[in-house]
């Protein structure tokens, strides 16, 4: 099994980048035509904004020469005005004209922002996110046991979002900026070749100024993020952890840990601070160094009637100041593209993790399994871990109870997660009714079994719909006929509204024997020939554990079962019993058996025996029961 | 019975929604303002020159405007070369202290923010750390979270953009339209009469805007909780095979969250190019009615350029003071919330006259209980006319079914509560009379399922007393017959423990508090169904070490484990709140009472060998 951490190694950086470039080139092309509509609108927005610029500049110069009789001249639209109309006239014209445009573009401009988002929001990141959420749930245990919660999350939430990023920020962005930066600097040569170059000169160092600023300040953002989330993690524990800190009195000591985390951000912003704002107000004089430049060039020109002022002076600086926006834009990009390639890579990594586990092309059918187990030498280790599970031999006939006792860590979970295949074992097999289990269509062979696990997790849902979680269109009477064999209905009709009551998160209205038994209803609704049961009574305290003892019976009548169980009331209860240690079966046989000779089950059992003993008075003064 | 049953497959979960105050906005409030600078005294200079800042850069703004249209209208349609040249030059001066200052009213303006939102959650740690249990409780851990994250930042939005941002723009706008009135007033007010049309729409598409981003937000909470849900499910998942079924809920989900984002996108979608168009329109007039002016010999061309330039300072700021007005009264509702949990009274305090617990190390306390009634509603009584008594070094055993009140007992002896009627005195003083403190540090606890905080092992356990030396520590851990467990983790004692104790499993975990509740050398131990998480072979050994972590001090235990019961000298059986049998596990066995009773049914599987 591969490692589901993915590791890069810093050679392998660059070609990794390209890689991912190349995938995420490949991801826009699957919306291709959306992506061309989006720039098909701007295209439309940048010739109309142009134009509208230019007819203000016309209006001016048209003032100006009525005024004072400054020659009109050509101007760039190859547009002639009707001099011999009444100026009003003129005016009106060009006035309708200059709102014209602006209502079309406004209307494009619409069009063009619903448009975007469409693609965005209800394609791309809609896909993506289905696409690694269907992913993540095929995934093995071992990745949700090495990544938390929170940064699993994160997988689909915002590390979706930069992927997309990449399409609509940086390709999209991108082709429109060139588009945009190539028509501004045609249409001012067009008005001045000198002029333009006068003024653009700065532009190479804004570029550069904005590069360098991003890589450098990036490191410190990303620091701040780690500084902050530092904070938020110490608050979070010391609010869960409110009764251990007040308990040993430490007060003091949580208060001066999340004082020096909180100081921790504080003092890494001072720095942030100081170069932000250097870094703004330096921009901002080089863009009024370019003003400085059009003023008193543009201004030389304008004198020397070699620039008209309005479709001249007026248009280029409009036309700078559009310029030097998108010029600020690079920046940005320059962030999405390394945002967008860090959440490109862990989504990837989620994308391109091998599904461990599926069905074989031409797997078996059977939607009945009558319940034989049989492992035959099965061993089993995690990617270049010790084996868990070494060379376990086991036969076990259809409605045979089987019991497993053994430390933490032995293997018993393991061993049992081989038989529904959330592993397969790396040597050996397992085999349910005599096929190979893969062979066996996987979802038959997982509906085939019923599962109570250690804490059994219930969803933020109904009563009614965590039972019928495993076959969703079960009818109320087969959801009310598995409560009552697993002795929950009772409590249900209870609860406010019955089989509608809503349970909150991690049913904490519920009592721990009250959530084992409606993890054991979900497993009976199946009917399934084979029940698994790890350890279902660990999470339970002690009086409220014997509610479950009966559902359990109940449970497991007339079927195959595997239980863990450290309790002798369940051991003896079992047809033979199995006692592991580091991944191998040291004892095996009946309870009576296992009595007779020195041992791990020997030892166990006889601390429970002293409980027993103390049990003596009662049965004699009561007799037996 | 009938077969049709509520449809309940709507999503992957359904959730109750919170009803408390999570409003978005909340109108400018002068206490609250002032309040939150009082958290700025540390830097009350920089305060001081940032006002002053602020005035200065307002004015400077709308100048350099004004210098431009004055160097056009002047030297360059006047063809004057020097003068276009000394304009240049006094632009360029004006530009250079411009963006001089610029440097520090923005360095200082997040330096105040960060400031505030610094003493905003120390206070928040400070005040919650405060309260009593009963709060810890109650409130939920996200609620306190989002305080000290998103509500705090709004009002660092607030402080460092809000205020200044928006004076800066106000002095734009009032110097811009000084200019503009001056130099020619009729054309200005028809400027003027498009200002309302501006901040009005604004305002509406605002109102619209936040309505939208907040069931935006809303249904990604949604997303983000059915994930946490897959993800925390997912060995039921996969179990029971519902992962075609979740996936197609999640998509359902997913284009419901889009459906909201469209809604939000098309609504500011129609915002901005209203503004465009309006500054367009604007553009339209003046080049209609101040040509007709010019004409007219009304105004001159100069006038007329010094409008075209001027103008967009005095729109550009509605837009902007609209925005931040917005902002502002998020940052009000932000503060709101974080002072009302800085404000919230404790349900109960430390007498003032309160004096500490004598610690007597070698000696257990003495705990006694005389006629305790206690509910967590004051109305709704859990335990009744409880009265008891514990020797130094005694051990009590509480026995009962879930609810019968032993975790009242044992939170009422910690004084993680205070009885609502009767007493509880340790060492013979009124539990009220002694300060929560001292009776802590004198205490070692172990629950069933213990928060481990991220650091190393030896960090954990040395929470009970950090003065500890790794020498000591690992003395109590062979004290406790787990050295050679605790030794064979990855790192030993240098393992770091992630998230809520990850990395280790559940049993070591209950290794490590057990551990940290003897290097506390606590004179009261509490064990709270201590053992039931961990293995039977670990426990087995555990089991004789518990009595050396026991020896010589007072301890509560509830446990499942007959052995450990066995040898306390006291059982207290509890059944709704009262006491209904007390004496020692003999003497109760022999009664053949409630207690008998209960440890047949509990133990019955171990008569019969």
């Amino acid at each position: 099994m591969p490692d589901v951490r993915a590791t890069t190694a810093p050679d392998s950086r660059a070609s990794d980048n390209r890689m991912l470039v190349r995938r995420l080139f490949g991801l826009a092309w699957r919306y291709r035509l959306h992506c061309l509509q989006v720039l098909g609108i701007q295209l439309l927005l940048l010739a109309l904004g142009i134009g509208g610029l230019s007819f203000t500049g016309l209006g001016i110069d048209y003032i100006r020469h009525r005024v004072d009789g400054t020659p009109l001249g050509n101007n760039q639209l190859h547009f002639t005005l009707p001099v011999e109309r009444p100026p009003l006239e003129v005016l009106g014209l060009l006035a309708g004209l200059i709102l014209l445009f602006a209502l079309v573009r406004a209307v494009l401009n619409y069009t063009y922002a619903v448009s975007v988002n469409k693609l965005v929001q209800q394609k791309l990141v809609v896909d993506l996110r289905s696409e690694v959420y269907d992913k993540l749930q095929r995934l093995s245990f071992r990745f949700f046991d090495a990544n938390n919660t929170g940064s699993i999350i994160t997988r689909v939430t915002s590390d979706v979002q930069s992927v997309r990023m990449f399409v609509d920020q940086v390709l999209i962005q991108s082709v429109i900026m060139v588009i945009s930066l190539t028509a501004y600097i045609l249409y001012m040569t067009s008005l001045s070749p000198a002029l333009t170059l006068a003024c653009l000169a700065t532009t190479p160092l804004l570029w550069l100024m904005s590069a360098a600023f991003s890589r450098r300040i990036q490191p410190a953002y990303d620091r701040n993020r780690t500084l902050v989330d530092r904070m938020v993690q110490i608050l979070a524990e010391s609010v869960s952890g409110a009764q251990v800190t007040k308990g040993f009195g430490r007060e003091a000591e949580a208060r001066a840990r999340f004082d020096a985390a909180n100081q921790a951000c504080f003092d890494q912003q001072r720095d942030i601070f100081w170069r932000v704002s250097l870094f703004s107000p330096a921009v901002g004089f080089l863009t009024r160094i370019n003003m400085m430049v059009l003023l008193g060039y543009g201004g030389w020109l304008v004198a020397h009637d070699q620039l008209p002022l309005g479709t001249g002076l007026v248009v280029f600086a409009g036309l700078l100041e559009q310029f030097s926006g998108q010029v600020n834009n690079v920046a940005a990009i320059v962030n999405s593209v390394q945002q967008s390639l860090i959440g490109a890579r862990r989504v990837f990594e989620i994308l391109d993790a091998p599904v461990e586990v599926k069905t074989a092309p031409d797997a078996i059918r059977r939607p009945k399994l009558t319940g034989a187990v049989r492992f035959e030498n099965v061993s089993f280790a995690y990617a270049e871990a010790e084996a868990v599970v070494r060379n376990v031999d086991l036969d076990v006939k259809p409605g045979q109870c089987v019991a497993i006792l053994g430390a933490t860590g032995a293997g018993k979970s393991v061993l049992m997660s081989l038989i529904p295949r959330f592993f397969d074992p790396t040597a050996g097999r397992v085999l349910l009714d005599g096929h190979d289990v893969r062979r066996l269509d996987l979802d038959d062979v997982r509906r085939n079994i019923g599962i109570v696990f250690q804490e059994s997790f219930l969803f933020s849902h109904t009563v009614a719909a965590n039972i019928a979680f495993g076959h969703p269109e079960a009818t109320q009477e087969q959801i009310e006929r598995a409560a009552k064999i697993a002795a929950a209905h009772d409590f249900i009709m209870a609860l406010p509204q019955g089989y509608e009551t809503l349970l909150g998160e991690g049913a904490q209205t519920l009592s721990g024997g009250q959530r084992q038994r409606l993890a054991i209803a979900r497993a009976v609704l199946l009917e399934p020939a084979i029940m698994l049961l790890d350890d279902p009574t660990a999470a339970i305290d002690s009086e409220t554990e014997h509610e479950i003892f009966t559902a359990l019976d109940r449970a497991i009548e007339g079927r195959t079962t595997f239980i863990v169980a450290h309790r002798l009331s369940t051991l003896r209860r079992a047809d033979f019993i199995l006692v592991m240690e580091n991944g191998r079966i040291v004892q095996r046989g009946t309870h009576a058996e296992l009595m007779r000779v020195p041992g791990p089950y020997l030892h166990v059992a006889n601390l429970q025996l002293l409980d027993a003993r103390d049990l003596q008075p009662v049965k004699s003064t009561e007799g037996p029961a | 019975m009938s077969t049709a049953r509520p449809h309940h497959d709507h999503g992957l979960i359904r959730r109750l929604r919170d009803d408390e105050d999570e409003t978005l906005q909340k109108p400018l409030e002068w206490g609250l303002i002032r309040r939150l600078f009082t958290y700025t005294a540390p830097i009350k200079g920089k305060v001081a020159t940032l006002a002053i800042l602020t005035l200065i850069r307002s004015a400077q703004l709308p100048a350099l405007g004004w210098v431009m249209s004055l160097i056009i209208k002047g030297p360059i349609t006047g063809r004057d070369f020097a003068g276009i040249a000394w304009g240049v030059a006094g632009y360029g001066l004006l530009a250079l202290s411009t963006d001089f200052l610029f440097h520090f009213r923005q360095r200082y303006a997040l330096e105040i923010g960060e400031t505030v939102v610094n003493g905003l959650r120390a206070d928040l740690f400070a005040k919650t750390q405060r309260q009593p249990m009963s709060f810890y409780h109650r409130v939920k851990i996200g609620r306190i979270i989002g305080r000290v994250t998103s509500d705090v930042e709004s009002v660092r939005t607030g402080i460092q953009d809000v205020l200044f941002v928006s004076v800066i723009q106000f002095g734009s706008m009032v110097f811009s339209a000084a200019v503009m009135l001056w130099s020619d007033w009729v054309l200005f007010l028809v400027v003027l009469a498009m200002a309302p049309v501006l901040w009005l729409l604004n305002r509406h598409f605002r109102v619209k805007l936040s309505q939208h981003t907040r069931a935006s937000q809303e249904s990604f909470s949604r997303v983000t909780a059915t994930l946490a849900e897959s993800v925390g499910g997912i060995r039921v998942t996969q179990g029971f095979v519902r992962q075609e079924t979740n996936a197609g809920l999640f998509r359902n989900l997913l284009f419901d969250h889009a459906r909201y984002n469209i809604a939000l996108a098309r609504t500011s979608a129609i915002l901005t190019p209203l503004l465009e168009l309006n500054s367009q329109f604007f553009v339209a007039t003046l080049l209609m009615f101040g040509g007709w002016r010019v004409f007219h010999g009304d105004m001159t061309m100069g006038g007329l350029i010094t409008f075209f330039l001027l103008a967009n300072q005095f729109f550009a700021p509605i837009s902007i003071i609209g925005n931040q007005y917005n902002q502002a009264l998020i940052a009000m509702a932000g503060a709101e919330r974080v002072f009302r949990l800085i404000d919230l009274k404790p349900d109960w305090e430390d007498d003032p006259a309160a004096t500490p617990l004598p610690a007597n190390r070698g000696t257990g306390a003495k705990v006694e209980f005389r006629s305790v009634t206690f509910g967590y509603d004051p109305a709704k009584p859990v335990l009744h006319d409880v009265s008891f008594a514990v020797e130094p070094g005694q051990t009590v055993a509480l026995v009962g079914h879930t609810g019968s009140g032993k975790s009242s007992i044992i939170n009422l002896a910690a004084k993680f509560y205070l009885p609502t009627q009767g007493e509880v005195l340790v060492d013979g003083r009124e539990i009220r009379a002694i300060t929560s403190h001292s009776l802590h540090r004198q205490m070692g606890m172990v629950q069933q399922t213990n928060l481990l905080f991220t650091g190393t092992v030896l960090e954990n356990i040395r929470l009970g007393r950090p003065e500890a030396t790794e020498a000591e520590v690992r003395e109590a851990a062979r004290q406790l017959d787990c050295l050679d467990l605790l030794d064979a983790l990855p790192q030993g004692f240098a393992t770091e423990v992630g998230e809520r104790g990850a990395g280790l499993s559940l049993g070591q975990r209950q290794l490590v508090c057990f551990t940290r509740a003897l290097v506390a050398d606590p004179r009261l131990v509490i064990l709270d169904e201590a053992t039931s998480s961990i293995d039977a072979i670990t426990e087995a050994r555990l089991q004789k070490a518990l009595l050396a972590l026991l020896r010589g001090r007072t301890s509560f235990v509830v446990a499942h484990r007959l052995s450990t019961i066995r040898h306390a000298d006291l059982v207290l059986v509890l059944d709704q709140g009262r006491v209904i049998e007390r004496g020692t596990h003999t003497q109760l066995l022999a009664q053949g009472g409630h207690y008998a009773g209960l440890y047949r049914q509990f133990v019955q599987m171990d008569e019969t060998i």
